[in-house]
């Protein structure tokens, strides 16, 4: 049994989706997803929101979302889907990459390893 | 004494006149003889002077007889008297007798009758002692079966409550243990399904949870945990919901910037919990609980407002009372319906004022009024509590801002790390380091490496650096309102604020990275609004009063004191820092640096 750590949070997962654990089926996001914020955060909003709000003034992935607000990716994407559904963010899918230079993955492989 | 004259008694003319009478026909005819033998020239004087004596005869006799007559009636009454006198000598004589008779035979009959009761009541006493004793005797024997007998209830029930109390303690660690077990599943399982299966369980464990809360507190253990920080009102609410069933069906309407101290912050919870299941449990299951919260200079009220059934007078007193806390006695509990009783111990104990009122919903109002002193504004609310530690804080903040990724990721975790010192992070931002390209430094060498950061993150509290970092990176961050001030106002100084930190962020420009840490020991309690450095930033709420001119004024005395003494502290530290930025001034990375609360999950 794992010890309750002296920063938890009295927020329960469920609290913050009103108790939804799935995502909309047409949910758009997938760990890479970039979002965008397209609006300020407002007074009243729930914090969550609000801190996806900052954090995509820059486009921003859902899983990095998901780490800076220490959620489980699922939790988040539910919340980028209300979010969505209000239209204070937009999604879209990373430009996919062309097939990744084999010499540039050596290099990266060469570099990791002399890390 | 003289008796009274009997009309007999007195002398009468009829027994005064026969002599007189016969005294004067005698002397008459004396006379009359005498005259008529007498000669011629003598009768005339011979005639008067024999008349006149013959009157005074007649007249002495008449005396005489009168006297006679009076003392013989004299004489007679004289007897008679003293027959009387002698008759009531007599009587008295003989009544005297008669009472000393009486008297000797009722002092007798006295006697006895006072022998008898004497007797009696001796035999009463003593068959009243002898019952007295028996009774007592018996009343000592009962007192003490009874008093054995309440000494071994009141120790039964000691120990049934402490054996309550620690079996509470214990289902709440295990709740706790298991919340915290459910976290830890719920961030590793991705799979929708299972996420939705341990919310499920997460939802009845802390409702599990919560009845062992209850229990805790009536039985007077130690409530279930403490937090270590304060507890933002969004926080506490949420905490609030998660425990109920009905989570689902209450809407949060706040604004509340405040915070809940964290020794009392669970026992807000829970009181809210309780009061928030009443509302969600007495409505319709379609109906929703409506939460709004207000800060009022008391502290925040807590209005809960559901419209379900309308209590009567009676209920609502009854369930003032049981708020009220007065009577802390486990008399009146029902196994189902321990809420308001939790509520009044805990309003008991954290000064909560909690008072029902019929809605405008049409169901039943409940406020809360939180009071101030276990509130602690927003501004200190985020403060790490590692903020003295904060090499090692920062430390941790290099590792996951080098894991974030980009620079501007960083810079964005810096403003947004939910409990991080970020006062560090807004400083060093704008300051265009010599050195931008992220470094993986050492914890230690990138505090050492961060001169002004060290005594401002100290000096300052956290989210009041954090709209100038929000200003730096996010140009238009939420413009937070603080206690005691229009959110108009703090536009306008968000706006303020944004210009003034585009001059500071050209003329740091121009000065190196290391200038800073003088002007920050310089300038810690000073005047520091047109000093374009970071100490200006730093400083705002006394510095710069004129960005903030209407600063809440009941807070203002608490940020002094709590300023001072972080300032106090921070102010040794200052002069070893300079020496280090000194040594190695190209090596802040001021971007990565930041701190973040300890027990990151990603570092």
């Amino acid at each position: 049994m794992s010890r309750p750590g002296r920063d938890d949070s009295p927020d329960r997962l469920y609290t913050l989706t009103g108790g939804r654990a799935h995502a909309t089926p047409d949910s758009p996001f997938d760990l890479v997803t970039l979002v965008v914020a397209e609006c300020d955060p407002t007074t009243g909003m729930q914090s969550e929101h609000a801190a996806i709000l900052r954090l995509t003034q820059q486009p921003t992935a859902v899983v990095e979302l998901a780490a800076e607000l220490k959620l489980p990716v699922s939790i988040t994407k539910i919340l980028l889907g209300d979010l969505l559904a209000a239209g204070r963010v937009s999604a879209r899918h990373p430009r996919r990459a062309a097939v990744p230079d084999p010499d540039v993955l050596e290099q990266v492989l060469v570099g990791l390893r002399n890390l | 004494m003289t008796a009274p004259s009997l009309p007999g008694e007195r002398p009468t003319a009829r027994t005064l006149l026969p002599a007189p009478l016969l005294t004067a026909v005698l002397a008459a005819l004396a006379v009359a003889g005498a005259v008529a033998r007498a000669p011629e020239s003598a009768r005339v004087p011979l005639a008067l002077g024999a008349g006149a004596g013959a009157l005074l005869l007649t007249a002495a006799v008449a005396v005489a007889v009168h006297a006679t007559q009076n003392a013989r009636i004299t004489r007679r009454r004289l007897e008679a008297v003293t027959l009387d006198a002698g008759r009531l000598l007599q009587d008295r004589a003989r009544q005297s007798a008669e009472f000393d008779q009486e008297r000797v035979q009722l002092t007798e009959e006295l006697t006895h009758e006072r022998a008898r009761h004497a007797a009696e009541l001796t035999q009463e006493r003593a068959r009243l002692t002898a019952e007295l004793e028996e009774e007592r005797a018996r009343l000592t024997a009962a007192n003490a079966r009874l008093s054995e007998r309440a000494r071994r209830a009141e120790h039964e029930r000691s120990t049934a409550l402490s054996a309550t109390a620690n079996a509470a303690g214990r289902m709440q660690a295990l709740a706790t243990g298991m919340l915290a077990d459910l976290r830890a599943m719920e961030e590793r399982h991705d799979d929708e399904d299972v996420l939705a299966d341990l919310l499920h369980l997460d939802h009845r464990t802390a409702q599990a949870g919560r009845l062992a809360d209850s229990v805790a507190v009536l039985t007077g253990a130690r409530s279930g945990r403490r937090w270590a920080r304060p507890i933002a009102m969004e926080s506490i609410l949420r905490g609030a919901m998660g425990r109920i069933s009905g989570y689902r069906r209450v809407r949060v309407h706040s604004a509340c910037e405040a915070a809940v101290a964290g020794h009392a912050a669970e026992g807000v919870m829970h009181a809210l919990a309780e009061l928030l299941d009443n509302a969600a449990n007495f409505s319709p299951p379609t109906a929703e609980v409506h939460v709004y919260v207000e800060e009022v200079p008391a502290g925040v009220i807590v209005s809960v407002e559901d419209s379900g059934l309308v209590m009567g007078e009676v209920q609502l007193r009854r369930a003032e009372r049981a708020v009220s806390g007065d009577d802390a006695e486990l008399g009146g509990l029902t196994g189902t319906r321990l809420g308001l009783a939790v509520v009044g111990r805990l309003s008991r104990k954290y000064g909560l004022t909690v008072s029902f009122r019929p809605s405008a919903r049409g169901g039943t109002g409940v406020l809360i009024l939180v009071p101030q002193d276990i509130l602690v504004p927003e501004q200190l609310a985020d403060r790490p509590q590692g903020a003295q530690t904060l090499p090692e804080v920062v430390g941790a903040g290099a590792v996951e801002g080098t894991s974030a990724g980009t620079a501007v990721r960083a810079a964005d975790t810096v403003v947004r790390a939910p409990s991080a010192p970020a006062a560090t992070d807004p400083s060093t931002k704008p300051d265009p380091a010599p050195d931008p390209v992220p470094t993986h430094e050492s914890p230690d060498h990138s505090a050492a490496t961060l001169p002004d950061d060290l005594p401002t993150g100290r000096s300052e509290s956290r989210s009041e650096g954090r709209p100038e970092g929000r200003s730096e990176g996010l140009p238009d961050g939420l413009p937070k309102r603080r206690r005691g001030r229009a959110l108009a106002e703090a536009e306008r100084e968000q706006r303020e604020r944004v210009r003034a930190r585009a001059a500071e962020t050209a003329r740091t420009a121009r000065t190196s990275g290391v200038s800073g840490s003088t002007s920050v020991s310089s300038a810690t309690e000073s005047t520091g609004h047109a000093k374009p450095t970071e100490s200006a930033g730093h400083l705002r709420s006394t510095g710069s009063a004129d960005d903030t001119p209407t600063r809440a004024i009941r807070f203002s005395s608490f940020r002094q004191a709590v300023r001072g003494t972080l300032t106090d502290q921070s102010d040794p530290a200052t002069p070893a820092v300079e020496t280090t930025t000194e040594v190695t001034p190209e090596a802040s990375t001021p971007s990565h640096t930041h701190p973040t609360p300890e027990g990151d999950p990603t570092s």
